[in-house]
């Protein structure tokens, strides 16, 4: 009897743990954090990403989600999948980016599906990053749409179709030192202003 | 002891031991799956291979970045050292690698705008053990396990600036020292 009900209770709990494991890494799901989180307005990272520092949910997820990721030093990761109204980033909606300079030699925005993979379209405008906005006015200030169809604005456009529910991801390659030692006082983070959703959406 | 914490007891150890067994593996067994669907797609071993421009039909792996031109290089160490060669590049690139368990243990600038930009980056890859002879200008990756991969990054949001990092794969090197 008593090792019935030890199996029974190795059993389950291996079963959830292995479960639970595949949950943290992102196998199943968006993947946990557990410590070394950055969170800039909402622009979540993690300076550990790439490096031997990073605790065992942090190097499983960053595998799942951000295979051959590099080190703080060279580059930094931040994903961010609400508005500034907290609501899901999603393709049936159009958004506004907006930010000022950023601290580091180059940089871009980058839109990814809930897979990790760019949206499945053929818009030929999966980013925006300092080269469009220097072209557009000045790395200082820009600003960029994110819909399903081109921007009526004339502003930059970085498309959503297919994308369903999506994130952004803002990469800095070469950051400057200061930002790394502090990011909350360094980074002014991009806003995303919701502009409105679809009727059927 | 009660049955009812034997079953406890069991689940806990259990639970614990399923978990980071898991964790721990999974970031070598991702890198071997990538490595083998690298292979499978033709790419040798100890060769620079131009990644195709990023795009939505081409993507291989998670989170390609569309600005940028990539080139890799699947190394394998167990048989000796490896030496890298690669140009340096007038925007923004780096020259990286990535051990077995998915950590970035190099990475290397190629941009040619920095004060100290080499012209050529080289670097050795060597096993824990193995002997490399320490020469001027190259820098020596050490390896807990024999396989990795180089990765090339070059800022290239263009079509052109795209050829023109992929003239530059057939004057790089990755094998044997």
């Amino acid at each position: 009897m008593k090792i019935g009900s030890a199996l029974v209770g190795l059993f389950l709990g291996a079963l959830l743990g292995f479960g639970s494991a595949l949950a943290a890494a992102g196998i199943v799901g968006p993947g946990a954090r557990f410590s070394g989180a950055v969170d800039v307005s909402g622009w979540a990272s993690d300076w550990t990403i790439g490096s031997k520092a990073a605790n065992p949910w942090t190097r499983a997820r960053v595998a799942r989600h951000g295979l051959l990721a590099l080190t703080k030093e060279e580059a930094v990761y931040f994903t961010r999948n609400t508005d500034d109204a907290g609501d899901r980033l999603r393709e049936g909606c159009d958004y506004r980016i907006k930010g000022e300079a950023m601290p580091a030699q180059w940089w871009s925005i980058t839109l990814y599906n809930s897979e990790s993979y760019l949206p499945d379209n053929t818009d030929n405008a999966l980013s925006f990053d300092l080269t469009d906005a220097a072209s557009a006015g000045g790395p200082a200030s820009w600003l960029f749409d994110v819909s399903a169809n081109p921007s009526a604005s004339g502003s930059g456009w970085v498309s959503s179709r297919a994308g369903g529910n999506f994130d952004l991801t803002l990469r800095l390659y070469k950051p400057d030192a200061d930002f790394i030692a502090d990011p909350e006082r360094v980074l002014q983070a991009p806003s995303i202003e919701k502009l409105g959703c679809g009727e059927a959406n | 002891m009660r049955l009812p914490f034997i079953g406890l007891a069991t689940f806990v150890i259990g639970f614990v031991a399923a978990h980071f067994i898991v964790l721990n593996a999974l970031p070598d067994y991702i890198m071997s799956k990538a490595r083998e669907r690298m292979t499978g797609s033709g790419i040798a071993v100890h060769a620079w291979q131009m990644s195709p421009r990023v795009t939505p039909e081409t993507q291989t792996i998670v989170r390609p970045s569309p600005d940028l031109a990539y080139a890799i290089c699947i190394i394998d160490v167990s048989g000796g050292p490896v030496s890298l060669t690669v140009p340096t590049w007038p925007e923004y690139g780096s020259l990286s690698i990535f051990d077995a368990s998915t950590d970035n243990v190099y990475a290397g600038s190629l941009d040619a705008r920095l004060p100290d930009a080499p012209g050529v980056r080289r670097i050795v890859v060597a096993l824990e053990g193995q002997a490399v002879e320490p020469a001027e200008g190259v820098d020596v990756v050490v390896l807990a396990k024999p396989e990795a991969l180089a990765l090339i990054r070059r800022l290239a949001p263009s079509q052109g600036l795209y050829d023109a990092a992929a003239a530059l794969v057939p004057v790089s090197t990755c094998g044997p020292a």
